[in-house]
């Protein structure tokens, strides 16, 4: 319990320290701090989903109604093991490629504040708590995204809150009225709302769980209200981009996730309304993604289309509701979040060494920068779903998944899209690697210098690497795990 | 412990004698005295909440032993209590919170005057949260209206001016309908008592007698009232006269003087006219409607506003108006989610004031979103402050302006035909506070390279940083453990019918 506990307010106090505190006298203390913060709450984290794993407590009561829990369940530790990842290796990238930003205590500051309130999100006992920490993951990111103080900045994180804010209100309508209607809001397998079913408030119970699939999915990046994802991912510092579009994103899928599987019961959402119109926003979304994210030249930007397409995918793997379609999505949610990373770093460390940013300008970067270019190769791959890297084993789950359902039309439907989808993600993903090798016959090989980074921004590429494709070689054991996992909560 | 019952009394007394004494002192011994009055009145409301709470009950302390229908009667019961000792608190840490301004704003002679009105308002304050007759209760209002005019007005230059004449002719409008009222009421009943009014009211509604008058009347006294609290439309007069005084005057009017009418409001529909005929008249859906109008007019109001104390003097009229909304769900959810927003926004809004004070204080005074960049960082304690406030504001969860949301909501949920527009408008006035607020949280933490201004610390001004830090207490202490305190409310309220 009070691993739980200092996991969530030890970052969160320190990261406050940081940000109160006067600037530091050298650039290697604030590190050190940093650095201690990082990989004391990550071993927290680990400890406390290994160690009070399965146990639940109440912290205090907001209201006679609404106390304040925490408790480890799977869920917990699937979202928790890649937060602790993606957080350690794009903080390690940060030490390096945060040398040519300014205000770096504030950054490292929110950064270790935003891994607090991620840790409670994952260990979040009921709906209240989850959303009052989801609330705080808006305000604490947004210093994030608005890092650099521009104007552009400055607007985007403002789209970001507006969005956030809207889609967080949608949510909180969905609380209320399920709060009207069951005593108790605790996350539990199956859902709470049993004895609804079939009274008469069962509709307006429906329309809470689409404005919370809605409201939640903001976060998620889900068509309607994905616009903000493509302008405020990118213009944050190239390893905040990436906890933003691995992780902090992936709060949105917990968040749909505990409603659908936790609170209302997949009974209950199945073969409604509900379920149709959030199959159809997904397939919108993957699609839509995936084209934008072809057309757009400014690589950073690319990705963050990716990561909206990307996203939907494992909506839509939620959303069909059949144990080997949320195998499927669950898996995708770690391949994703550790390959994603990798291709932000990927962008961060090339616009570190070169200062280039568009796709364009890249001509001849695996000669300049080849372990990188090697890298986002191996996971481009990974996320058009090639064997043997992790994106083919999830993506089979999915398809499968979805054709195993009974649903009508989008049983084959969402397949073809998938597909449709990967094609387009090879070709946004892949030109960058065939221009970055094979420059052309009027490229300038005599001012070619090798240029590789640091190793302290090489290392945390190599490691997301190396996981991703571990996932994809062995898959076994995780998808047994996952397979129990949405058995489970189905 | 029965001598606590004299506790109301001897504090609306005090505050007289108070005001008596301060106008024969010079500026500094009038600041003492008033200090040590809101602290004793503190202690007294503490003392009363107790005795009531333990009591279970409320009581009514019959002035000079004259019974009804002669005498004059003080009620007190858990809710009473609750907003004296809530009254009390405020107007002393914005009191304090706004010294500097004060001394620096107001003539060396006249400081003692401003005192002696802000003595006299709480005594006008307290009267109507404690008063079981509503002729007391006129008496009052009258009293209030004067001191806080005065309070508007002396920081003299033209605008304060200006804007005190306003207020004056709308308040002045506002107690007419009220006393037009009463005295139909009067005519009607032949008591000015309120548990006597709500008994023969009770009879003449169930004789089915003088329907138009009674309606009349509820609606004078309503109009009335709403307009002294600043419901939208009748708010043109409060961004001048919570914009340009001082910034004192400015946390106590709006966190407290139209806070008092309001409750007087909800005495009124509990205690003269009962909750159930309130409810029946259906002046409450028009109060429903105009509160809701509030809350989207005002917030756009203040999201077009470039001066930042108008804009958190606009955002008052989106406040005011999600209380009136609450009212107008007409159950007891709605009436103890408008309560408790009473509480928390008043927290809130003194908070808003003060704190903005100390950014324009670093900013070489002006009051233009563009010259507050970075001010954030030159005050750290105001920054901080304002962060929290605007967060309140905003109802994230944690701080105290959520509990309110909250309340609001679930009693919206309770009410089947008003479930939809309020819930739709509360959401949208919900992202409107946020654009707003955190525009200017954004604004006040954007780094500026080099400024002309000089930063505070705490050393400059260590009390202003004590009453900042007393006021986060306060409206995290809201947010955090709200269940004892909607709780009194719900006993209050019992207490009332």
């Amino acid at each position: 319990m009070y691993l739980i506990l200092l996991s969530i307010f030890i970052p969160i106090l320190m990261g406050l320290y940081l940000l109160v505190r006067k600037e530091y006298a050298s650039r290697g203390r604030l590190l050190a701090t940093t650095c201690a913060g990082l990989v004391l709450t990550g071993a927290l984290a680990v400890a406390s989903f290994t160690a009070a794993y399965g146990s639940s407590f109440t912290l205090f009561y907001l209201t006679k109604s609404l106390p304040i829990a925490f408790a480890v369940d799977e869920m917990s530790v699937l979202f928790s093991c890649l937060t602790v990842i993606v957080l350690l290796c794009a903080g390690l990238f940060s030490f390096e490629y945060m040398k040519h930003e300014t205000k770096e205590k504030r950054y490292y500051g929110f950064y270790l504040i935003v891994f607090g309130v991620l840790n409670a999100l994952c260990f979040a006992g009921n709906l209240v708590t989850f959303y009052l920490f989801f609330e705080m993951l808006t305000l604490t990111s947004m210093p994030l995204v608005l890092h650099n103080g521009s104007h552009e900045a400055i607007m985007a994180s403002l789209k970001y809150l507006f969005f956030s804010m809207c889609g967080a209100y949608m949510a909180l309508f969905g609380v209320f009225v399920v709060s009207h209607n069951s005593a108790v809001l605790t996350f539990s397998t199956g859902g709470i709302l049993h004895a609804a079913a079939g009274s008469p408030s069962a509709g307006l119970l429906l329309a809470a769980a689409f404005a919370m699939l809605v409201g939640f999915g903001v976060k998620a990046g889900m068509f309607p209200l994905h616009a903000w994802l493509p302008t405020a991912h990118p213009v944050a510092p190239a390893p905040a981009s990436a906890v933003l579009s691995a992780v902090i994103v992936k709060a949105g899928i917990l968040a749909v996730v505990r409603t659908v599987y936790y609170i209302f019961g997949a009974d209950f959402l199945r073969g409604t309304w509900v379920q149709t119109a959030w199959l159809i926003l997904t397939l919108i979304t993957v699609f839509m993604g995936s084209m934008l994210a072809y057309r757009e030249p400014v690589l950073k930007k690319r990705l963050a289309y990716s990561t909206v397409s990307q996203l939907s995918y494992i909506l839509f793997g939620l959303a069909v509701m059949g144990a080997e379609a949320v195998t499927g999505s669950l898996l995708h949610v770690l391949a994703h979040g550790l390959i994603k990373t990798a291709l932000f770093l990927c962008a961060g460390a090339i616009i570190f060494t070169t200062g280039r940013t568009r796709v364009d300008e890249l001509r001849g970067i695996g000669k300049e920068m080849p372990f990188t270019m090697w890298c986002y190769t191996i996971v481009s791959l990974g996320l058009i779903g090639i064997p043997p890297t992790g994106g083919f084993v999830s993506k089979w789950h999915l398809a499968i998944g979805s054709l195993q359902s009974a649903i009508p039309v989008f049983r084959w439907l969402g397949p073809v899209i998938l597909l449709v989808s990967a094609l387009l993600t090879a070709g946004y993903l892949l030109p960058l690697t065939i221009q970055g090798f094979l420059p052309g016959a009027d490229y300038d090989y005599e001012h070619l210098k090798k240029r590789e980074p640091s190793p302290l921004m090489t290392i945390p590429i190599a490691v997301l690497t190396i996981l991703s494709v571990l996932i994809g070689l062995f898959p076994a054991q995780l998808t047994d795990w996952l397979t129990r996992l949405a058995a489970r909560i189905l | 412990m029965d001598f606590v019952r004299n506790f109301p009394c001897i504090s609306i007394m005090l505050c007289l004698f108070a005001g008596i004494i301060s106008s024969g002192l010079r500026g500094k011994a009038a600041m003492l005295v008033n200090a040590a009055l809101l602290v004793t009145n503190t202690v007294l409301s503490a003392c009363t909440l107790a005795y009531t709470l333990a009591a279970g009950e409320s009581f009514v302390y019959v002035m000079g032993q004259f019974p009804a229908p002669w005498g004059n009667e003080i009620r007190a019961g858990v809710l009473e209590s609750l907003m004296a000792l809530f009254f009390c608190i405020i107007m002393l840490l914005s009191l304090f919170g706004g010294r500097h301004k004060l001394i620096e704003g107001v003539e060396e002679g006249k400081l003692y005057l401003y005192y002696v009105l802000m003595d006299l308002l709480l005594s006008s304050l307290l009267a109507l949260v404690y008063t079981n007759d509503m002729f007391t209760a006129y008496v009052f209002v009258e009293i209030n209206t004067i001191s806080a005019c005065g309070l508007i007005m002396i920081r003299q230059n033209g605008r304060t001016i200006e804007a005190a004449v306003r207020y004056m002719i709308m308040s002045l409008l506002g107690s007419g309908m009220l006393l037009l009222g009463l005295c139909m009421l009067y005519d009607l009943t032949g008591h000015l008592l309120m548990s006597n009014i709500k008994e023969s009211v009770a009879q003449i509604v169930a004789e089915g007698q003088y329907t138009i008058p009674l309606i009349i009347s509820i609606v004078l006294m309503s109009v009335g009232l709403c307009i002294k609290s600043a419901l939208f439309p009748f708010h043109a007069w409060l961004p001048d006269a919570y914009g340009y005084s001082t910034v004192s005057s400015a946390a106590v009017l709006s966190s407290l003087v139209s806070k008092g009418y309001i409750f007087l409001l909800i005495k009124i529909i509990y205690r003269v006219i009962g909750f159930e005929i309130y409810r029946d008249s259906r002046i409450i859906d028009i109060l429903f409607v105009f509160g809701l109008m509030g809350m989207i007019f005002g917030s756009l109001s203040a999201i077009r506003e470039n001066d930042i104390r108008r804009m958190i003097a606009f955002s008052s009229v989106a406040q005011i108006g999600y209380i009136y909304m609450g009212f107008g769900m007409g159950t007891e959810a709605g009436m103890t989610a408008s309560v408790f927003h009473i509480l928390s926004h008043a927290a809130t809004k003194s908070l808003l004031f003060i704190a903005a004070v100390g950014l324009t204080d670093v900013s070489g005074r002006n009051r233009q979103f563009i010259e507050l960049t970075g001010a954030g960082y030159r005050n750290k304690w105001a920054g901080a402050a304002f962060t929290v406030g605007s967060l309140a504001m905003v109802g994230v969860p944690m701080f105290s302006g959520f509990i309110s949301k909250l309340l609001f909501s679930q009693a919206a949920v309770q009410n089947n035909t008003k479930m939809l527009p309020a819930l739709i408008v509360l959401g949208i006035s919900t992202i409107l506070n946020a654009i707003y607020f955190m525009k200017t949280v954004i604004r006040i933490y954007t780094p500026v390279e080099d400024t002309p201004y000089p930063s505070m610390t705490f050393r400059n001004m260590p009390l202003y940083a004590v009453v900042l830090v007393a006021f986060i207490i306060l409206n995290v202490t809201l947010g955090v453990s709200s269940q004892p305190v909607v709780d009194m409310i719900r006993q209050g309220l019992a207490m009332f019918a």
